[in-house]
């Protein structure tokens, strides 16, 4: 296995845009990697696309408008996961020698409102099967568990929020108070409409090389150091679900997922300058904290209480405002992830700088537990 | 071992042990759902011969062994609430419920052979806590276009005796 480097990234914003069409999203944030890159658009070598919503050959159709080179592409539809999909194949192609350069993209434009799973019909016409139903519950237990509070609930949002101000390419872009958040409307307890994310429109961007080329266009090498794309082993909870074992105890796949990803990259949670997690909902982001190895478990909400997540922080997480500030173009998320630990590492990230930022994570999870994570290195 | 409910036949029985009004039928919402024997009315899972995992609704199929192993069986009625929410707003489609929309709790229902089941609950939401102990009821969840009441499943408090 070669070493592989991000050389260019490049988002179109995340939000609501009309009736822009999904398919010029998709080509702007290919555009702007190319151009952050500065690689021509005939040396790539390789291009993977993920999207759910895109429709069947939407990476095709980006091509056709960034230029027709004849190179291999392949289109990709893995749920939540299905950017950090892309990258990994990007991420083999060069890995394993079969080229040289590689694009990874994703893009999206979502159906408005919560999605609704549907395992089966006659489960959610007796009104279950609703993703934010799920979250809530885990969000609960947890507070049982641990002593998680609907007040560090609040806080997580504030937080992400906050962040998400000093981002241009963030939805809301706004800072939202204690008190608006506290107030929203409950939508399942204890999770209130500014506690979840919105599923909307964006796209980012990926370029990857060997050292060899990427020396070729840059001096500031950001390797990407492992790239682990998992699904789940049985006997986890994975949304959406009528019953679940409880008789087999087995991790979750974010806990295999980053164990796998800390051991390929050679690099601890204790290395880390700043991660990107799935902030589905606040809960989430207290939860996925342990699962990452971040803290122990039951300490995710102490992580928060300590400062320790905030930009200035010990472990900033979500400095880009993560899910909740963006909100979730699934395509897109998880480049959109690597877009934000790029810019920190290469200290681009302006009024949301992370000081002295070296190493980051990314981390995506999503329907039937689809989970990818990826570890940057400057 | 209980009968599987299964159309008008054995459902049709229910209905006249459950309600005084057994004029228009009652339909379960999917056949093979729940059933009743003497003691009363279970979930009917199905549990496999080589592993014992159990699995909610019945299917031939065990997860655990990937191979089609499992034989119905009558799932405990009570278990332990192992979380909760409360649903705020009204489901996208299929789901059918009274109009207006009223919130109801949904929630996670431990059962002791090891089984966690997504459940509606029947409940004030202020009185719901984690840990509480919580016993199975069948009852109507809306009409269909024929005026059939179609029955779920629902989990509520054990009454303090
Ligand atoms: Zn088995």
């Amino acid at each position: 296995m070669r070493d592989v480097y991000v050389i260019g990234v490049g988002l179109h914003p995340f939000g609501r845009f009309g009736d822009k069409d999904v398919i010029e999203i998709g080509r702007e944030a290919v555009v702007a990697a190319l151009e952050d890159s500065g690689v021509a658009w005939k040396d790539v070598e390789s291009a993977y696309c993920g999207t759910v919503f895109a429709g069947p050959m939407a990476g095709n159709k980006v091509l056709a408008r960034v230029g027709l080179t004849g190179l291999p592409i392949m289109n990709l539809e893995n749920a939540c996961a299905s950017g950090g999909s892309a990258l990994r194949l990007a991420f083999q192609d060069v890995a394993s020698g079969f080229c040289d350069i590689a694009l990874a993209f994703g893009f999206e434009k979502m159906p408005r409102g919560f999605i609704a799973g549907n395992p089966n019909d006659w489960f959610a016409t007796m009104g279950m099967a609703v993703n934010p139903q799920y979250f809530a519950l885990n969000a609960r237990r947890h507070m049982a568990d641990y002593g998680t509070t609907e007040d560090h609930l609040v806080r997580v949002s504030v937080k992400n929020h906050r962040n998400g101000a000093l981002n241009p390419y963030a939805m809301y872009r706004k800072v939202m108070s204690y008190e608006e958040i506290a107030n929203s409307t409950m939508v399942n307890d204890p999770l209130r409409l500014l506690m979840l994310c919105a599923p909307n429109e964006g796209g980012a961007a990926v370029v990857v090389a060997s050292r060899e080329a990427a020396k070729r266009y840059t001096t500031r090498l950001i390797r990407l150091a492992s790239v682990v794309l998992k699904s789940p082993l049985y006997g986890t909870a994975e949304v959406p679900y009528i019953a679940v074992s409880s008789q087999v105890e087995a991790p979750s796949v974010t806990r295999t997922a980053s164990e796998a990803a800390y051991e390929a990259a050679g690099i601890g949670p204790g290395d880390l300058d700043l991660v990107e997690l799935q902030d589905t909902d606040s809960a989430a982001e207290i939860i996925y904290s342990e699962e990452l190895g971040l803290c122990g478990r039951g300490e995710g909400a102490r992580l928060l209480d300590d400062g320790a997540t905030e930009i200035g922080g010990r472990l900033p997480v979500n400095p880009s405002g993560g899910l909740l500030s963006k909100g979730e173009p699934l395509g897109a998320s998880a480049l959109g992830q690597v877009a934000e630990v790029v810019w920190q590492l290469r200290g681009e990230a302006g009024a949301r700088q992370v000081s002295d930022a070296r190493v980051g994570l990314t981390h995506v999870y999503g329907a039937l537990g689809n989970c990818a994570v990826s570890i940057l290195q400057c | 071992m209980a009968a599987i409910i299964t159309g008008n036949g054995p459902c049709f029985e229910l209905a006249l042990k459950m309600t005084v009004v057994a004029e228009k039928s009652r339909k379960p919402i999917r056949e093979g759902l729940f059933a009743e024997d003497a003691n009363g009315v279970s979930l009917i899972g199905g549990r496999c011969r080589e592993c014992a995992e159990i699995v909610f609704p019945a299917n031939p199929f065990c997860p655990r062994c990937c191979r089609e192993t499992t034989e119905p069986v009558a799932l405990s009625r009570r278990g332990v609430l192992y979380s909760f929410t409360v649903q705020r707003f009204k489901p996208p489609p299929p789901y059918r419920g009274p109009d207006p929309f009223v919130p109801y709790g949904v929630g996670l229902i431990e059962l002791p052979e090891g089984l966690r089941i997504t459940s509606v609950l029947k409940a004030e939401p202020d009185d719901l806590r984690v840990g509480m102990e919580m016993e199975l009821v069948v009852e109507g969840f809306f009409e269909d276009e024929d005026g059939n009441e179609i029955l779920g499943y629902k989990f509520r408090p054990v009454e303090e005796r």
